[in-house]
């Protein structure tokens, strides 16, 4: 049963997401698209901060490298989107790389200050290189991506193809994080002297989940681009960077449903509430804060909890 | 050179107001440890507590700024209670997060008190120019320059030559040494909290009339103090004062010399470069999880 919880996460995915693309209304769907893109961009996140403990403020900015590489290349080059996508996830992993180096020699609160250091640097670039990203205008006209004639353009299709690749991403997730490849992040993160006297290496393992969350960040940002078709500074900075970690924390950290769980509620949360007006942000922080402090493991942690609960009553009742 | 006078005390003035923010952030997370992502938020609400007290309340100026700090004091005892006891014995993650999720609430509170548009908090020498060199200096300026010395002053004193400062330090350094010998570890951490919400309730007072008192001021206050804080040292009160008119002067000076459009990513560039280089800072502190 174990080695086919991959499997089971996509089939769940599909048919939860199948289903409800047939029974809802356009406006929904758009917000479920948004889900489903975001939850993309959480799944990796939780290889770096779920598994590997790395506390980034900046996971904003990957996402929006993903993006702006995809926007840049499809429009003033005249690329296929489908051709700019892994070509824009390859230059973000690369970057990742490349900064993690020396970045991730530091830890807790350190490493926070430099990721969102680094997010709002990158917002500044962008915002000012003007002649590359057309500055706070955005860039505008993305083309849509299509399979021949069929084109992904409306919120019905665009949420089927978000969902197949939200599912391969999942199963890939769960499958890694069972693997020994997720076991020695796990072990960075809650002790890295312990880790490194098994013999991980441990500059390598936080590497590869930095590199990992920024690729599923980039893919997460080019379907965002190939979604609204239009990407402006103001969609990666560091408050949404704010919002991943909280959809993560929610969901359940450390957890690929908790990543999608917490994804999809925190996109319709607003909507359910919008009865709080101007209010939301203050209901927000204050749910972080309360889940912060009486359920640290998020909603899936509570599923477990009352999961276990139920089986010992079981227990009392037939002994 | 009478632009540059202008502009190095202006510089010296906001970077006195950054400083003022990083000595808070800096005294909290000496005493207590935590680092307190709401420290802009606390800002802000010092800027809306003179708003509150001078423009809405009326109070004339002395009362009004005493009234306005007393209302931060009274919130850092509130934060102590309310935030910082329940996440105490949490890993540093939730803390960090934890706090954040604070700055949200303060500043979506600031909102639905007070409106998202500005307010214009008027300095008690509006209008007050002084000639230095040719140069046309505001007085507000050069008051928030010799106000900030003065409390630099006042602060050292504090630590140094009172037994409630001596205590507070004893505490940054061992809570369980503190406590051995007697000392109410509790109350010198609440002090120490509300010691910070007054500094930062002055640097948004100081504020206020520098820039227009805004509900949305306290992320780009919070960013400028945390560049500050890396690059002078963490944990350290001279790094705190050095990297805050570092950063108030390369954002002025950088403006108008280099590029206006790239003035702030400056200082976050030398943060940065500070973070990958010299994690301790110019004054350094001597604590692990640098790497």
């Amino acid at each position: 049963m174990r080695r086919y919880h991959s499997l089971l996460a996509a089939v769940a995915i599909l048919a939860l997401g199948g289903l409800l693309s047939l029974v809802l209304a356009d406006y929904r769907l758009r917000l479920l698209n948004v889900s489903v893109i975001s939850a993309i961009a959480v799944i990796g996140f939780n290889f770096a901060f779920g598994l590997a403990g790395l506390i980034s403020l900046g996971h904003a900015a990957f996402v929006g490298l993903g993006a702006y590489t995809l926007a840049i290349l499809s429009t003033a080059f005249g690329w296929s989107p489908w051709l700019a996508i892994p070509v824009a996830i390859l230059v973000t992993t690369l970057f990742a790389g490349l900064i993690g180096y020396p970045l991730l020699r530091l830890r807790g609160h350190y490493l926070a200050l430099a990721t969102l250091g680094l997010n709002v640097s990158f917002t500044i670039v962008v915002t000012n290189w003007i002649s590359l990203t057309g500055g706070t205008n955005g860039i505008s006209g993305i083309p849509e991506l299509r399979l021949g004639a069929f084109a992904f353009n409306d919120e019905r299709r665009f949420l089927w193809l978000g969902l197949v690749l939200l599912a391969l991403c999942a199963a890939f997730a769960v499958t890694l994080q069972r693997s020994r490849y997720g076991r020695a992040m796990m072990a960075v993160r809650d002790d890295e002297t312990a880790a490194r006297m098994t013999g991980i290496d441990v500059t390598r393992v936080k590497i590869t989940a930095l590199c990992l969350s920024a690729a599923f960040a980039a893919l997460s940002g080019t379907l965002f681009a190939t979604h609204v078709r239009f990407v402006a500074p103001e969609d990666f900075n560091y408050a949404h960077s704010i919002i991943y970690l909280a959809m993560l924390i929610v969901g359940g950290e450390g957890a690929v449903a908790g990543a999608v769980i917490g994804a999809a509620l925190l996109t319709f949360l607003p909507e359910w509430l919008r009865f709080l007006g101007d209010a939301y942000l203050a209901f927000f922080g204050l749910m972080l804060l309360a889940i912060l402090i009486f359920l640290p493991t998020g909603l899936v942690g509570l599923a477990a909890q009352l999961r276990r609960l139920g089986g010992h009553r079981e227990a009392e009742t037939t002994s | 050179m009478a632009d540059f006078i202008q502009l190095f005390i202006n510089g010296l003035a906001l970077g006195s107001v950054y400083a003022l923010a990083a000595i808070g952030f800096v005294i909290v997370y000496s005493a207590t440890g935590v680092v307190n992502f709401a420290a802009g938020q606390f800002v802000m609400f010092g800027t809306f507590a003179g708003v509150a007290m001078l423009a809405n309340a009326g109070l004339p100026w002395p009362v009004g700024y005493a009234a306005a700090l007393l209302a931060m004091a009274a919130f850092g005892a509130l934060f102590f209670i309310v935030v910082y006891l329940p996440l105490r014995t949490s890993p540093v993650v939730t803390v960090i997060i934890g706090t954040v999720a604070v700055g949200i609430v303060m500043q979506n509170a600031a909102l639905l008190g007070f409106g998202s548009w500005p307010f214009r908090l008027v300095s008690p020498l509006e209008g007050i120019t002084i000639d230095i060199g040719g140069a046309a200096i505001s007085a507000h300026a050069a008051m928030v320059v010799v106000v900030t010395g003065l409390l630099v002053g006042l602060i050292w004193l504090l630590f140094y030559r009172t037994a409630l400062g001596i205590g507070m330090r004893a505490v940054a350094q061992d809570v369980e040494a503190a406590r051995l010998m007697g000392l109410n570890v509790n109350r010198l951490l609440a002090l120490s909290w509300m010691l910070a919400a007054v500094l930062a309730g002055i640097a948004g007072l100081l504020l206020g009339p520098m820039w227009f008192a805004d509900v949305n001021m306290g992320d780009p206050i919070a960013l400028k103090a945390f560049a500050a804080t890396i690059i002078g040292g963490f944990g350290s009160l001279p790094g705190a004062i050095a990297g805050g008119l570092f950063v108030g002067l390369t954002e002025l000076l950088g403006a108008s010399y280099l590029s206006s459009a790239y003035k702030d990513l400056i200082a976050f560039a030398v943060m940065i470069l500070f973070l990958l280089v010299r994690p301790q800072g110019v004054f350094g502190e001597r604590i692990q999880d640098r790497g």
